[in-house]
């Protein structure tokens, strides 16, 4: 085959084209924007107009006034919550779909993943009519008799928020905790049966640990999902269930302030990139050589 | 411990993959203590064997028995038995003392007694520096060793070792062939090993099972395998052997006739009483290995022919000739291997010879 220098000289351009916009796309598309925001977020705005000097207003604000840190934190809570629950559903669903055998396996994987090719806006509109006073939900727990009659306990407040998200993001958590249950070879789990372990020992001690990293990995992608999430909140949350996202997505609008925003933005910048880092850090595997 | 007790036996032991068959109608027993080798071509059934004595896999009919008691439904984690795996299969998650201790720890045994055990399994497999270790961080030879520490702490009555060696360089190979054999020694425990190369099969095993499409063709010593082998796939699958077609002739004492390209032949058929009964004119090979072949002298009355030299390689220790024979020099290849010597041989390619064997070198074996 042709070495390197037999290479022609057009082919070599066209690689070294594809090389510099392989960097270049990501610089562009989103460490510009992020620099733009850091910007931003130390200007201020008088009286509709941005002014161009530089100050720490904004984040003094946002740490002084009694308003955000609460709902910046209880937004962190939700979407904690949100990543718990979607891996405390996601993890049983992902491990029957390995017990499954080749085709069967795929199709219904496929079948989990198809609420991703979805509308957003539709999804949210659907779970919120199951969710809402004449909604499925409510139907079916007075029809069980769990409840004398429908209740608002799901629909405009914090608890919808943490319900729609859940549905929304799992199959983002069903997808890297299958892969990682996958990715666990069988013979393992014969070496331990065969070393004695009982079934239940051999998932506790084996199947688990090994299947850590996937768990961190949707944990960390459903956070990042939800907390940058302000349409969800917007449209089921009603006036009880104030999120971050909202007060954020406020600043660009009726409050018109995107210095503020973007101060805002840079806060939940921070989590996000902790959130993912964090995620990455356990989602390594340790040595997957055996 | 002794070596004349059966501790396992396989009775008529049959293992289809769906409609597959992939093991016919096995029987073998298995003697307390002993070092056996199961030897075949890859896809011959040996890991398959392994894997329905271990409990991995269930028996299609037939049964398994340990001390005389049936065994073939008991679950793998209840067997006495531990597996050294074709790739280690050891946890890429715990160390070399969590690897080597695990079978110890899901039966609860105390954390003392486990760290005890763990530090002499180590020992004894020279790891004692590795603890810490995970097994990313060790070498072939080292996983090896960890999986064969993980396999002895759980004192079982058999080990299974699916071609551990495979994976490891010419040299490491040999290296762990005679530390296998030598831990055996020490720790008197059963070993059934399997392998394809049956140069290690000779150099480790008390007994050979020899194995060919899911049939058990001999079982027997390395030297009852190599000097009586009981038919053509044994005779070419273990060692070099030159095999002569023919028809069999009249039995002389402990000796029997076969006629071939090469003229009348005589071997011996010593202790394999089917030979002195199979009818004359049968089918059959005369068999007799290339360090058996010499050139002919006075004292060789029998089993004499000529051949023409097609070639000589040198191979270090010895030297070997191919040889042509037959009608017009042709149709028949041989090998005579014989002691290289410092000043070259002087048999030189081209040349025609007179080869001769000694009739009780020489075996049957029935086509
Ligand atoms: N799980 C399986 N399903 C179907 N066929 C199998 C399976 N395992 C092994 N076989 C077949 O059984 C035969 C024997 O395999 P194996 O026991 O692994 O041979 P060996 O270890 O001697 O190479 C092979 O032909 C192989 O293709
Ligand atoms: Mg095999």
């Amino acid at each position: 085959m042709s070495g390197t220098g037999t290479i022609p000289l057009a082919e070599r351009r066209w690689s070294l084209l594809v090389t510099v916009l392989a960097f270049a796309l990501p610089v562009v598309f989103v460490l510009v924007p992020l620099a733009i925001f850091l910007g931003y977020s130390f200007f201020s705005v008088d009286q509709g107009t941005i002014v161009h000097t530089l100050s720490l207003g904004n984040y003094v604000r946002f740490f002084t006034d009694p308003i955000f840190l609460p709902v910046f934190w209880n937004t962190i809570v939700l979407c904690l919550s949100v990543a718990a629950i979607c891996i405390l559903l996601a993890y049983p669903a992902a491990y029957f779909l390995t017990t499954l055998k080749g085709r069967w396996r795929y199709a219904l994987l496929m079948l989990l993943l198809v609420p991703l090719l979805m509308s957003y806006v539709i999804k949210i509109y659907a779970i919120r009519s199951i969710l809402g006073l004449n909604g499925f939900l409510n139907k079916a727990l007075v029809g069980l008799g769990i409840l004398q009659e429908p209740s608002t306990l799901f629909v405009f407040n914090m608890n919808a928020i943490l319900l729609t998200l859940t549905l929304l993001l799992i199959p983002f958590a069903i997808l890297p905790i299958f892969l990682s249950l996958e990715r666990i070879p069988q013979v393992l789990l014969r070496a331990s049966d065969d070393l004695g372990a009982s079934g239940l020992q051999t998932f506790l001690r084996i199947t688990l640990p090994l299947s850590l990293p996937g768990v961190a990995s949707a944990a960390s992608f459903v956070f990042v999902l939800a907390i940058g999430d302000f349409l969800t909140p917007q449209m089921v949350g009603g006036i009880s269930g104030f999120t971050f996202g909202r007060i954020l997505y406020s600043q660009f609008g009726t409050a018109y302030n995107w210095p503020f925003g973007a101060a805002l933005s840079v806060a939940l910048a921070v989590v996000v990139i902790a959130a993912i880092l964090v995620g990455e850090r356990f989602g390594r595997n340790r040595g997957t050589a055996i | 411990m002794n070596q004349n007790t059966d501790l396992l036996t396989l009775r008529s032991v049959s293992k289809s993959y769906g409609t597959v068959p992939v093991l016919h109608d096995i029987d073998l027993s298995i003697k307390d203590g002993e070092f056996l080798t199961v030897l075949g071509p890859s896809g011959s059934g040996k890991t398959t064997v392994l894997r329905l004595i271990g409990g991995l896999e269930p028996l299609t009919s037939g049964e398994i028995r340990l001390d005389g008691q049936d065994i073939s439904r008991m679950p793998i984690n209840r067997r006495p038995f531990n597996t050294v795996f074709q790739d280690y299969a050891l946890f890429p998650h715990l160390t070399v003392s969590g690897n080597v201790g695990y079978g110890l720890s899901v039966r609860h045994v105390p954390r003392k007694e486990i760290a005890r055990r763990v530090a002499e399994a180590l020992e004894l497999v020279q790891l004692g520096r590795f603890t810490d270790r995970f097994p990313a961080q060790l070498s072939g030879g080292q996983r090896q060793r960890v999986a064969l520490a993980r396999a002895l702490i759980c004192q079982p009555r058999l080990i299974l070792l699916d071609e551990p060696l495979a994976a490891l360089d010419l040299e490491l190979r040999r290296q762990m062939q005679e530390f296998l054999k030598s831990i055996q020694r020490e720790i008197k425990t059963t070993f059934l090993f399997v392998t394809h190369d049956q140069e290690e099969a000779i150099g480790m095993a008390d007994r050979i099972c020899v194995m060919q499409a899911g049939h058990i063709r001999q079982l027997g010593t390395p030297h009852e395998l190599y000097y009586k082998p009981n038919c053509e796939f044994v005779a070419r699958f273990f060692g070099e052997n030159n095999l002569v077609a023919g028809k069999l002739g009249s039995v002389q004492g402990e000796l029997r006739s076969i006629e071939t390209a090469l003229g009348r032949l005589v071997c011996s058929i010593r202790d394999q009483p089917h030979l002195k009964t199979a009818t004359d004119g049968a089918s059959a090979f005369a068999a007799f290995r290339p360090e058996a072949l010499h050139l002919a002298d006075a004292k060789d009355t029998e089993n004499r022919f000529s051949g023409t030299i097609a070639d000589m390689a040198f191979a270090g220790s010895s030297t070997v000739a191919t040889i042509t024979a037959g009608a017009d020099h042709a149709g028949q290849r041989l090998r005579l291997r014989m002691p290289s010597r410092v000043d070259g041989s002087t048999l030189k390619s081209g040349a025609t010879i007179s080869l001769a064997f000694a009739p009780h070198e020489g075996h049957l074996v029935l086509a």
